[in-house]
Formats: structure tokens, sequence, C-alpha cells
């Protein structure tokens, strides 16, 4: 499934914007817009989780793996998204670390494995919003009380066209244990074949 | 009128006037007229000057500001004030010619009938005066002997506008000792204010003037029997005519103002009745026996005493000073010519009696020499002037009174000359004018009060003055910003090195423009650095001018190929571009930059280049109205209960 390119917003070509303003109101904004940008290239790229390191794009994809999403372009990600090549501007990795503390603030980031992480999440949607949508295709397919896979859930064919086909298994688990919380489905089985149910 | 309005600079200061110097400078001061206070000028600053006395009120001084001539004034005196009082010192006007020719007319009367004799002299007087130009002031004018006191006349050929160290002044009749220059010059000074109203009263009616009575010395006139007025004037011969003095009945000389012995005023009897009633304008200082009258008649004419009141303290030094301004009469000396030159260039031989001897043998040598020993030549000569001129005012005080000009003028020229090379011109420029400064600057000493708020607020003023004067720019110069210690600087240059103010007092001063209200004000950008600038380039003013500049970048192509949109973003300017736009130093420009920043207009970039700031395209209003989760679902709650009804 070919993408195209994501369409950086005008704003991405304006020099000051890899610059951290000293104005209050003006690094403010310039914080939403770098947050929303970030959750509207990785939405376009279907990506979760996004490595922070400025380093090469081999390790980026290591460190931080785009999981199972099926990616054609080179390299969609932290070094794409943080370095505008056009203008040879790139934001630091301290501003980089400020915008995704504004995001946590919000909901919509999450270091993985615990503050101080080199990945993080990126919750365009956040567990809540899955958990929401699985519970209404759930209900929309006529399968409460019915025992799935997680593999089910995400790769199988029931799911292609709901959104969260393709979701990260991790990001599915927290998902899920919201769904748990609220009483309305529950996980079993071992570390490699989880099933859920749903009631 | 005793007191005229006055202008005053753009710093709330009177404007001097040239060759006016300030003495000195008291606040909290009241003016009366007479006995009643001036309702609108209770408070304010007292000026005294070498020519005048101004006051320049606090609440309006636009409108409310007065001054008067210090030559209009007759006499002074000092109250030193009592219990809840203030002190006051009380200025007695002159008559002006007109109420002059009235109160003398019927005075002319009462005069025989004080002394019942007449005089020679009276009557060589009156006939002097009935046509005034014939006979100049001067002749009659007396000078006393310091060492045996003996009366001389003042040379007939003796100008006191001319004279200077060099005149030749004649010896004592009695013990021949020659008088100092300036002794003679004051007793002809004296004599010439004295007379130069009366000569000039165009009334062929008064063959002997008679001075008006001032209100204060009513209760002594009156007392005086007014019986015989109405008998003729005298056309006798009586050599002896003389003033008889109210107080001590000694008889003076009719030419004196004042008793010789006790120093009453000599003083006219009072007018007569009838001619009260039929002139329309006897409103003289006669009549005026009650002082309501007084007050409902202070028509533009009648000469009123006035009083300053000085309820901030200050009325000693203030009274020292007039007494000093008045003997000096600066205003005489206005329009003096210099001392010839010829005198200078001769070798002192000759200093004195033969002036034209000298000039003629300097000028032989003169034509003598020529090329590089003639400059040489000329050089001494000029030299040799100077010498003698400095040599011969700083003598004594007096004698530096009286050739004070020529000091001021060879002052300048010492300025100009050192000026050379070393300095910048705009600062030389200043230094030049440091001369013409040295009577307005306001020093600690000047200024009265105890505390020294007064003398913050008047270098306030001065300071004031000094950036917004048209003439020198200085602030104009500096795109109308500067650096308070770029100003600190160059302002103690132009004092030319005295009474340098310290950075202390320099600030203090300087903080005190936006309670003054004067046209100039402080400001402080975050980081701690001072400008000064005009009152009317307030921040929105700077930010308009940078936006508008950084608009224009969007029209014009950069110089080489750019990466961005620069017909959307335009492009990022240093501080360096706009210090040379607007003419800024680069220290100014980064602050004005900050401070554009600081109110959301400009956004920076940090590169290779530097800092350069831009338009700010980054806060684009999404900002504002962009909310947290909570917010959005407490709005949301908030929306769902007023739906609901609950609020």
């Amino acid at each position: 499934m070919s993408r195209e390119p994501f369409p950086f917003p005008w704003e991405y070509s304006f020099p000051p914007f890899f610059t951290r303003q000293t104005n209050l109101t003006t690094h403010h904004a310039q914080l939403v817009k770098w947050s929303s940008l970030i959750l509207s290239y990785c939405r376009h790229h279907r990506l979760f989780k996004l490595s922070l390191s400025p380093s090469s794009t081999s390790s980026s994809t290591t460190t931080g793996p785009p999981s199972s999403v099926d990616n054609p372009q080179p390299s969609p990600g932290a070094d794409e998204l943080f370095y505008n090549r056009r203008l040879d501007k790139r934001l630091s990795i301290a501003d980089i670390k400020e915008t995704i503390d504004f995001m946590r603030k919000d909901g919509r980031a999450e270091y993985v494995g615990g503050a101080g992480g080199d990945v993080v999440w990126i919750y365009w949607r956040t567990p809540e919003e899955w958990a929401t949508m699985i519970e209404e295709w759930v209900d929309g397919t006529g399968q409460k009380g019915t025992v799935l896979t997680l593999y089910e859930l995400t790769e199988g064919d029931g799911t292609r066209g709901a959104e969260f086909h393709g979701l990260d298994p991790e990001l599915l688990q927290k998902a899920l244990g919201v769904l748990v919380k609220r009483g309305k489905a529950q996980i079993f089985g071992q570390e490699d074949s989880q099933g859920v149910k749903f009631f | 009128m005793f007191l005229k309005q006055i202008d005053l600079t753009t710093a709330l200061r009177p404007s001097y006037l040239p060759d006016e110097v300030l003495l000195f400078v008291q606040d909290n001061v009241g003016l009366y007229e007479g006995k009643y206070k001036l309702p609108d000028q209770q408070n304010g600053q007292v000026y005294l000057t070498s020519h005048r006395i101004c006051y320049v009120d606090k609440a309006d001084p636009r409108k409310q500001s007065v001054a008067l001539d210090l030559k209009d004034v007759e006499r002074y005196e000092f109250y030193a004030g009592f219990l809840k009082s203030s002190a006051k010192v009380t200025l007695i006007p002159k008559p002006s010619k007109r109420s002059s020719l009235q109160s003398r007319s019927p005075g002319l009367g009462s005069t025989p009938s004080r002394n019942g004799t007449s005089s020679p002299l009276q009557r060589s007087d009156t006939p002097a005066r009935t046509p005034p130009v014939e006979q100049p002031p001067p002749s009659t004018a007396t000078w006393v002997c310091t060492i045996c006191t003996f009366s001389n006349p003042v040379p007939s050929n003796f100008d006191p506008a001319t004279a200077n160290v060099h005149t030749p002044l004649p010896p004592c009749l009695a013990c021949g000792i020659k008088p100092t220059l300036t002794h003679v010059l004051k007793a002809a000074i004296s004599n010439a204010t004295s007379r130069a109203p009366n000569s000039l009263t165009p009334n062929v009616q008064t063959p002997l003037p008679l001075r008006p009575r001032p209100v204060s010395e009513l209760s002594g006139a009156v007392s005086e029997p007014s019986t015989p007025s109405s008998t003729p004037p005298p056309q006798t011969a009586d050599p002896d005519a003389s003033f008889q003095c109210p107080r001590c009945t000694f008889l003076n000389h009719p030419s004196l103002m004042v008793c010789e012995i006790c120093g009453a005023q000599l003083i006219s009897h009072d007018v007569p009745a009838e001619l009260r009633q039929t002139q329309a304008r006897t409103e003289s200082p006669g009549p005026f026996l009650n002082p309501a009258v007084s007050s409902l008649a202070s028509s533009p004419d009648s000469p009123e005493s006035v009083k300053i009141s000085f309820r901030g303290g200050g009325e000693k030094i203030f009274y020292e000073r007039l007494k000093g301004a008045m003997t000096q009469r600066k205003w005489l000396l206005q329009g003096a010519p210099p001392i010839p030159k010829s005198i200078r260039s001769s070798d002192g031989n000759s200093s004195l009696g033969g002036s034209d001897s000298g000039a003629t043998v300097a000028q032989t040598e003169r034509v003598k020499t020529a090329g590089i020993a003639g400059l040489e030549q000329r050089g001494l000569d000029r030299r040799k002037n100077n010498e003698i001129v400095i040599g011969t005012a700083f003598e004594d005080l007096e004698a530096l009174m009286a050739s004070a000009k020529e000091i001021v003028a060879l002052a300048e020229s010492f300025a100009r000359q050192g000026k050379s090379g070393k300095t910048s011109a705009q600062d030389s420029a200043l230094l030049a004018e440091s001369a013409a400064q040295l009577g307005l600057i306001t020093t600690k000493d000047i200024v009265g009060g105890a505390d020294e708020s007064l003398y913050l607020s008047e270098l306030a003023r001065n300071l004031a003055e000094f950036l917004t004067d048209d003439a020198r720019g200085v602030l104009k110069k500096a795109g109308g910003i500067m650096s308070l210690v770029d100003l600190w600087a160059m302002f103690n240059r132009a004092r030319g090195g005295v009474e340098l103010v310290s950075p202390q007092d320099f600030e203090k001063a300087v903080r005190l423009w936006e309670k003054l209200k004067l046209p100039v004000r402080l400001r402080t950008f975050k980081s701690g650095v001072m400008v000064v600038q005009g009152r009317d380039r307030t921040d929105e003013t700077t930010v308009k001018a940078l936006l508008g500049w950084l608009q224009d970048l969007h029209s014009f192509p950069p110089d080489r190929e750019v990466p961005w949109d620069w017909q959307r973003f335009g492009r990022g300017v240093t501080a360096q571009d706009a210090a040379e736009r607007f003419g800024w130093s680069i220290g100014v420009a980064e602050e004005e930059l900050e401070m554009a920043e600081e109110r959301g207009v400009l956004c920076r970039e940090e590169g290779i280049e530097g800092l350069k700031f831009w338009e700010n395209f980054i806060d684009t209003g999404e900002g504002k109205s962009y909310k947290t989760k909570e917010q959005e679902s407490a709005e949301q709650m908030i929306k769902a209960l007023r739906e609901a009804g609950f609020v």
C-alpha cells in the first residue's frame, strides 16, 4: 500500500520554526504547531512510536520500529520529520523533548518504558480511543462473547478496513487493558498466543 | 506691567536672554502682589538670573509663569518670616513712565512746602528736565571717594557702557587718590538708572520730578501736612533746594532717592485730591491708602510691589544673590563693545594713557614683519593680549565683573582651539558651545533647598533641554534613541569639565522625566540597558516601523537564492541590519528587536549566520484557540449543564 509523501504544512518551510522561541506566547504557538505536525505526520505514516535520537536512518528503524506498518517511504521517522533538508534546519533534541513533554501533558505522547527514554508513543489516537473503536467494531460485527486472538484483531482478514488494523501489538495491549478496566473484555492466554473475550 | 508673561523652553524652564546667567533656583514659592496672594501663582519655582526673576508655576507652567526684569526693580526688601508667615522678598518696582508722569505733576506743589527754600541747584536741575534731551544724565553723577568720602563728580565724558579698565579716571579732588573703575562705574550706573525714567518723561509741565510713594511708606507720608500743596511750582534761584527726609529731616541732595543719613526712601507728598478725581489714571501709588482700593485698582500701569514667599526656605541665599545681581547690573553691559584692540597690542607701557600711540607702534611693527615671522609675531601679540586681559580681569572680582564679556569671549576661543583633532566632530561642536552653556547649567550651589530633589529636577530639565535642542540635535543624530551612558558622557563633556554630574545624580535626574512631564523619557530594556528617547517614540511606533520594513522585504527578492518562500515570509534580519536601517547603535537595535519579539511581533531564528529576526508566522492565532483536553472536557461539561438548564 503505497502512500504519497506527507504534505508538510507551510510553517515547516519557515526557518524560525526550528528555533526555540523565547517569547512565551510565541513559544506556546510553536509547541502547538509542532505537536500537531508530529501527530498528523505520524497519522499519515501510521507511526505509533517515534525514536527521538538524531541518529542515522538505520538506527532509528531498529530502535524505534514502526512495527508492521507498510512504509514505502525511505525513512519516515524522526529524521525526516525534525530535519528540513531544504532549509538545512533541524529541531534540536532538547526542543524535541520539550515538544514531547508538551504533548505528554496533553495525553498525546508517552515515553516507551518510562520517562527519559529515547522512544515515545505518539498517540494520534489515545489507547482509550482505540479501545472505544475496537468495542464499536465488536459491537458492529456482533462478536460479543466470542474469543478473538490479538493477531486476529490487528492482522486478521476480519479487521481489514477497520482503522485499528495493523495496530502496534503493544498499543493493542494498552487499548485492551482499558477495555478490561471498563469490564468489557477479558484477556487470557500465554505470552505469544493471547486471546481476548468481549462482553 | 511689572510682571510679564514669559516663554518657556521645552523642559519648562524660562528661556534665557543672550548673556543671561542663572544665579539661583528655589522651588515651593508663591507670589504676592502688594499684600495679596496671586491665586494662580502660589506654588512654583523661582529662577533668579542676572537679568530677571522668573516664576514658573508648577500646575500650569505655560499659562501662569511670569517674570520681572531686575532693571525695573527700584528696591528690594527682606522679611525673615514670623510664626506661620514664610520668609519673603519684596520687590518694589520703579515707577513706570505713565505713573511717574501722573504722580509727579501733582507733587511739584508739595516740594517747597517741605523745605520752604528753593535752590539754584534745583533750578539748574529743573530746566534740564523740562527739555530732557539737552543735558545727559551722567553730568550730575557723583562718586564718593572711599578714602576721604569726598563726593566727586563723575567726568562728563565717562560712559558706563564703554568704560573699561583702561579708561582714564581723574583722581579724587580732595585727597588725590585714584578711584577704582568699578567704583566710578557703579556710581555712574546708579545715577543713570535713577535718572533714566525721569529724563524720558515727556511731560514738559513737570519742572521737578518727584518719586511716587510706595505703599510701605504711606504711613509716614500721610502724617505730614499737605496743606500747601496748592502753592505754585518754585521758579526761584535758591541754591539749597533739596529733599527733606521724612524720617530724620536731613536735607538731601535732590538727585538722591534714599536719605543719606537714615536710608529712608525720599518720597513726594500725597497727591492733591482734586487731581486724583479729574484724572482717570490716578491709580498711582499715591492714593493707595486703602488696601481694598489698591487690590481693585491693580491696573497694568500701576506699579505694585511683588512679594516672593519662600515656603520651602532658600530665601537668604536668594536675597544674597539678588543683592549681587542688583549691584552688578549685568543688563547694562549688554551690547558693551569689547576693549579696543589697539590697547591690547601695545606692550603694556601705555596700557592706560597712550592707547593711540601704542596702536600705531604695534601697527608699524606688524607691517615690518612678513611670512612666518609675521605669523609668529601675530601669535605672540595675541598671546600677550590674552595675558593682559586675563591678568587685569582676575585682579579682583570687581574688575572681573567689568570685563566679563571679554573673558567669556576668550573662553569661547580657547574652547574652540582646544577641540582641534582629538575629539569627534560632533563632540567638538558641543565643546565649542560649552561657553555659551555656562550660564544655563544647573549646579548644586545654584539651587536652594535642603534636599537635593530640586537640584535633581533642575538637572532633569537641563538634560531634557540638552536633548531636545534642535540646534544641537543630540537625540536626532542618534536615531531618536541613545543609551544613557552615551548621554552621560556627552553631557559631561558639554559642560566643559566643570560641575560634572555624578552617575548617581544623573540616573536619579533622568528618572524624574516622567514625573516632570518632559518631552523625553527613560526606557529600560529587559536586559537592564537604559536608553533615552523622545516621549513620542513609543514601543508601538518602533514596532510599526520594524514591521513596515519587514513587510517591504516581501516584495524585494533577496540577494541570493533562498530555500524558503521569500514572497511569503520575507527574510530574517539581524541587529546589524536594523541598526543600519534605522541609524541606531547595534546595542539599541538588539534591544528594540527583542522588544518587538517580546510583544510577539517578531520571532527568532538561530542559525550559522547568527540571530535573525522574522515576522512572526508561528503565532498566527491558533495558540489562543488551542485547548488542553481537560479544558475541553470542562467546557463540554459546562455546555451540557447549560443545555440541561442547570446553569
